[in-house]
């Protein structure tokens, strides 16, 4: 050939290069420790071990939730209300902490685009780089696969997006994780209470997800009428990836129940089911989750004026909505949002109204941990009680004493009324 | 009965979608020897221009026309700045660059757009007429109609006009129809444009249904790959029969097969088409390819 | 520069180096590192599955993430039920191929594109299928297992041990297929994708090679779902999606079908684009993927492998003068057709550059 090196040369040269490689390799340090593998950034506090991820004016957190792809609006807004929340505060001087230190905290994100095996890779690489908590991130079966991992790394994974009973039921197995919304149990059980609390016979048809989302909801519902005069007369399942539920509506309309369970948590075919089940002449009442209820984005083009009745089931104000114009939270909320939120979400889904919340129960945590530890911030953060996060609706409030529940468990059944919701009268 | 011919209807309904896109598939593969993954991500990309300009106060059919035609430009320009490389050679790597499209051009709409669901206003009026108990919506009507128009349009295209001919001809045989004095670059654009557009018309047509996203025709477009090969991947009238018979047979499987139920209705598609296609591997409708050794 | 690496000196000396570097990178790398070097054989293993039934046989499969599932769910049902490991592991090879064969000998007599379509629907029939069956897999809330713990008298931590697990078991599965596509099989494979009517007359027949190829994929795509597991230590339904195996047919062109060494680069870029997409901005990573998914083969039609052989056509391209003869021009391995040829290599030329290709 055309080279000019002699064979002996190249053999050198080639293994020269090969060898430098290896070394690049082998030139990531081991970690001393295999729990938090922080890169020595991490714990350069003078008192007590430090976990990694927090010095004398810092502190970090992570999440990884889906950022493109179908989920991809709740799960921007799983990260650009909290992210809102805790610029807004840095900037206002930082954390209160229990240890007397005033800290700044960031938070590193990453897509996982609703797939446990990145969500996993999200994980490690979060703790890699040396995050003290992992927080608020939205999904399922992304959460269910890093649940093991987190809990044997002693990494807390808390205040979770998921309405999924599995991250929180268990918390003396499970001590480093649990949820931050109400259960789809508690959603579906407090749906139930309702019919119960009438005290006469009704028919019920439910349209759930075939998951455990779904199952979730069907459960609580039934655990609630259980010995009771409301039956479940049919059921039927769909897939998120269905085009349409209108086979499903038709298949439920032949049942002319008085009520309809529509566990439906995707927003396009909750607006399909409303139309669907008024076109056949079907006007039963109608229960919603809380994620897809929203006025203008599911009611109002589903035509839900159209029944006698539009049931869900609320945690927070509705910061876009004219009824809340005048409160101070909404007011902050709106300007964090557009200062620091708005660059990851571009439209409001409840979600980011949650993770602001989010934001400061870990604020009010921060200011129980006494010490720099990821031990001290879980004792702290799962002694809250009473606290009116900002955005939560009257009469709901956190309360992270309770072993097998949530930070948030109480849920306020609503009405839609025209415009928006109010309370739930009795049925 | 009566419960059974509305899933029929419904069948049609959903059908026409899967067609819709179907046809697009078609045209591509009978113009150009290619299936392209990007089929419904460019369709979307085409939606949203039409919703942006309806958020400007653009009336509704404006906007429609002039997604057609930015869809058409879109279809032409991937053709012949993306795709020409490599339509002469491996065919798998053509379609890995169709999936290339497919991401990148979703990752366009939702860098505008965002992924949340939005609201597209319909052509036709939400009402539903009673016939004989039977609730038919008028969109899913409309959708039918439009769907039939096309194909019947296309078809006279192919069979009929001098367009049509060169078309074919350029994807039997690309160097003697280029020896023959045919524009072969102009013709491989104007297949691949109309094939956008095409995608542009079922954008439209599901998105007050499915409401416009990003993502908004991805698993339409697993349905409408089946549809296209199972009516025989060169035969429009085929795809869109293919379309209209996976939505009926989908629904009425699912709602009176117990074992099937909601959840593997979709399987019942797939296992059709496999016994079809065993029985006739050109698919319904398509021509039997004899290949001269 | 291929006579330089044919001597066997230098083999020797590339395959010492590899080797060490394989076996050195655990003790000093992170569990980060490790993890992802680990999900790279992973993929790499499913990767190699896919490559012989496409790569080198020309049939489209888009379910191979299927194949991938089902190995992961037996493994996580074996690892529960607590069987031996063994058994497990050959049990995640045996099914998954005998679902694969039993799918190929149904399908293997279709034309191309149809064989694709009844491909895909294995992972679309196979997620709620999943779902189905909650005592199975879990149902949709998934599974996690954890097993291969490090024994205490390796002195390894989990992570490293488990990097030599699955690296030992993926170099063992790579050596079978590459003695698989070098061999008489892997040359019938060739000639049953350039021309089947070719293989037809010289007496292969292209449907038994096609139910074989397709089965071997199935078996490689059930042993990475062991892997997988071994490694993730969580399975879904979502492990059988059909973006899993589109990626997988992106990420194995991307690195180069029909080559070995081109598998090994499209696991690389299958686990590491994402996260450098993420590095670069965590909200646009489908625009950055896309792109990069482009570039790639704007450059590098004939995939990632093919660089070494780019870079000398670019630089020499500029020395040559015309004369030189179209046999000087075939690629020293990788797919025959190469895109940036657009004279391409005519009909008649395949059988014989199907017996001259060394599939690497």
């Amino acid at each position: 050939m055309k080279n000019s090196l002699g064979p002996n040369k190249r053999v050198v040269g080639t293994v020269a290069v090969l060898g430098a490689v290896a070394l690049m390799v082998t030139g990531c340090t081991r970690a001393a420790t295999d729990g938090g593998a922080g890169t020595g950034s991490g714990s350069t506090s003078t008192a007590a071990a430090a976990s990694p991820g927090i010095t004398d004016t810092t502190l970090s957190l992570g999440i990884s939730s889906p950022l493109s792809g179908p989920t991809a609006g709740p799960g921007s807004c799983s990260v650009a209300g909290l992210d809102s929340y805790l610029e807004a505060q840095n900037a206002a001087g930082g954390f209160e902490f229990g240890d007397g230190k005033t800290r700044e905290v960031t938070l590193t994100y990453l897509d996982d685009t609703y797939d446990p095996a990145k969500a996993v890779s999200n994980y490690k690489q979060l703790v890699n780089d040396g995050i003290f908590a992992y927080v608020g991130a939205l999904g399922t079966p992304t959460n269910a696969a890093i649940m093991p991992l987190a809990n044997k790394d002693e990494v807390p994974q808390v205040l979770l997006i998921t309405g999924a009973s599995a991250f929180s039921k268990d918390q003396a197995s499970n001590p480093w994780t649990f949820g931050l919304l109400p259960t789809y149990y508690t959603e579906g059980n407090t749906f139930g209470k309702l019919l119960a609390d009438a005290g006469k016979p009704i028919t019920v048809a439910v349209l759930s997800q075939n998951d455990d989302f779904g199952k979730d909801y069907v459960a609580g519902l039934n655990d609630a009428i259980k010995g009771t005069d409301v039956k479940v007369v049919d059921s039927a399942t769909y897939e998120p990836t269905d085009t349409t539920l209108d086979s499903q509506v038709t298949q439920l309309a032949n049942s002319k129940a008085d009520v309809l369970l529509s566990a439906v948590s995707v927003t396009p075919l909750q607006v399909g089911v409303l139309t669907k089940a008024q076109s056949l002449g079907w006007l039963p009442r109608i229960f919603l989750p809380s994620n897809t209820s929203t006025p203008g984005t599911v009611v109002e083009p589903g035509g839900g004026a159209a029944y006698p009745a539009v049931y869900s089931t609320s945690l927070t104000k509705v910061p876009a909505s004219p009824t809340f114009a005048e409160d101070e939270d909404v007011k902050a909320y709106n300007a964090a949002f557009e200062a620091y939120g708005s660059k990851i979400a571009s439209v409001f889904t409840p979600h980011c109204a949650w993770s602001y919340a989010e934001g400061a129960i870990l604020g009010e945590a921060f200011k129980g941990m006494e010490e720099p530890t990821r031990d001290s911030f879980m004792t702290a953060l799962k002694s809250i009680k009473g606290f009116d996060a900002p955005l939560l609706l009257d009469g709901i409030s956190v309360d992270t004493t309770q072993d097998d529940q949530p930070a948030i468990s109480g849920l306020t059944l609503v009405q839609y009324n025209g415009k928006g919701y109010a309370p739930a009268a009795a049925y | 009965m009566a419960y059974t011919i509305q899933l029929i209807v419904e069948g049609f309904a959903t059908g026409s979608i899967y067609g819709a896109l179907a046809l697009a598939i078609v045209l591509v593969n009978r113009s150009t020897g290619l299936i392209n993954f990007a089929q419904g991500s460019m369709g979307v990309l085409s939606t949203f221009v039409a919703f942006g300009l309806i958020q400007l106060g653009v009336p509704l059919l404006v906007a429609m026309l002039a997604a057609f035609v930015f869809a058409f430009l879109l279809g032409a320009g991937v053709e012949r700045f993306v795709v020409r490389r490599f339509e002469r050679g491996d065919p798998d790597t053509a379609v890995v660059v169709t999936i290339g499209l497919f991401v990148f051009i979703a990752g366009i709409a939702a860098l505008l757009f965002g992924y949340e669901p939005r609201q597209f206003p319909s052509l036709f009026p939400p009402q539903s007429i009673n016939i004989a108990g039977v609730f038919v919506s008028m969109r899913s009507v409309g959708t039918i109609i439009v769907l039939i128009a096309v194909m019947i349009l296309l078809q006279l295209l192919f069979r009929f006009t001098k367009l049509g001919l060169a078309m074919r001809a350029v994807a039997d045989n690309p160097q003697s129809a280029g020896l023959s004095g045919l524009p072969v670059s102009r013709l491989l654009m104007i297949g691949w444009g109309l094939a956008a557009v095409l995608g542009a018309i079922a954008g439209v047509l599901v998105a007050p249904q499915l409401f416009i996203s990003p993502t908004m025709l991805d698993f339409a477009l697993v349905y409408a790959l089946a549809a296209a090969i199972l009516g025989g991947l060169d035969s429009p009238v085929g795809a869109v029969v293919a379309g209209w018979f996976i939505g009926i047979v989908e629904n009425l499987a699912g709602a009176y097969v117990d074992v099937i139920g909601d959840d593997l209705k979709i399987a019942v598609p797939f296992i059709f088409m496999l016994i079809i296609l065993i029985v006739r591997p050109q698919g319904l409708f398509g021509r039997k390819v004899t290949v001269r050794i | 520069m291929k006579a330089f690496l044919a001597r066997p000196i230098v083999r020797i000396i590339l395959a010492v180096v590899i080797a060490v570097v394989i076996i050195v990178a655990p003790i000093t790398s992170s569990p980060y590192v490790n993890y992802q070097l680990s999900i790279i054989a992973v993929f790499a293993v499913a990767l190699l599955g896919l490559n012989i039934v496409m790569g080198y046989t020309g049939q489209v499969s888009l379910g191979q993430s299927a194949f991938l599932g089902l190995g992961a769910y037996i493994a996580a049902y074996g690892v529960r039920m607590e069987w031996p490991i063994v058994l497990t592991f050959l049990l995640c090879c045996v099914i998954p191929a005998a679902v694969g064969l039993l799918v190929a000998l149904a399908a293997a007599r279709l034309r191309g594109l149809a064989l694709a379509m009844v491909t895909i629907a294995l992972p679309i029939i196979g997620v709620p299928l999943a779902k189905r069956f909650p005592d199975f897999t879990g149902g949709s809330q998934g599974t996690s297992v954890s097993f291969l713990e490090a024994p205490d008298w390796s002195g390894l931590a989990d992570d490293q041990w488990r990097y030599y697990i699955v690296v030992a078991i993926a170099v063992v599965l790579f050596l079978l297929g590459r003695n698989l596509v070098r061999g008489r099989i892997g040359r019938a494979f060739a000639i049953v994708k350039s021309n089947e009517a070719v293989a037809l007359s010289m007496g292969i027949s292209p449907y038994r090679y096609k139910v074989l190829a397709f089965t071997v994929a199935s078996l490689f795509g059930g042993a990475a779902g062991f892997l997988y597991i071994a490694v993730v230590q969580y399975t879904s339904p979502e492990t059988l999606s059909f973006a899993t195996s589109i990626n997988l047919i992106a990420a194995m062109v991307i690195g180069g079908s029909a080559s070995i060494l081109g598998t090994i680069l499209g696991a690389i870029y299958f686990v590491v684009l994402p996260i450098a997409a993420g590095q670069i901005d965590a909200s646009r990573t489908a625009l950055i993927s896309g792109a990069v998914l482009l570039a790639v083969l704007f450059l590098l039609p004939g995939g990632l492998v093919s660089l070494p052989r780019r870079i000398v056509q670019l630089t020499s391209g500029a020395k040559r003068r015309g004369g030189s003869t179209p046999a000087n021009q075939t690629p020293t391995g990788g797919t025959a057709p190469d895109g940036t040829a657009p004279d391409g290599t005519a009909p008649g030329n395949t059988a014989e550059s199907a017996a001259q290709k060394q599939p690497k």
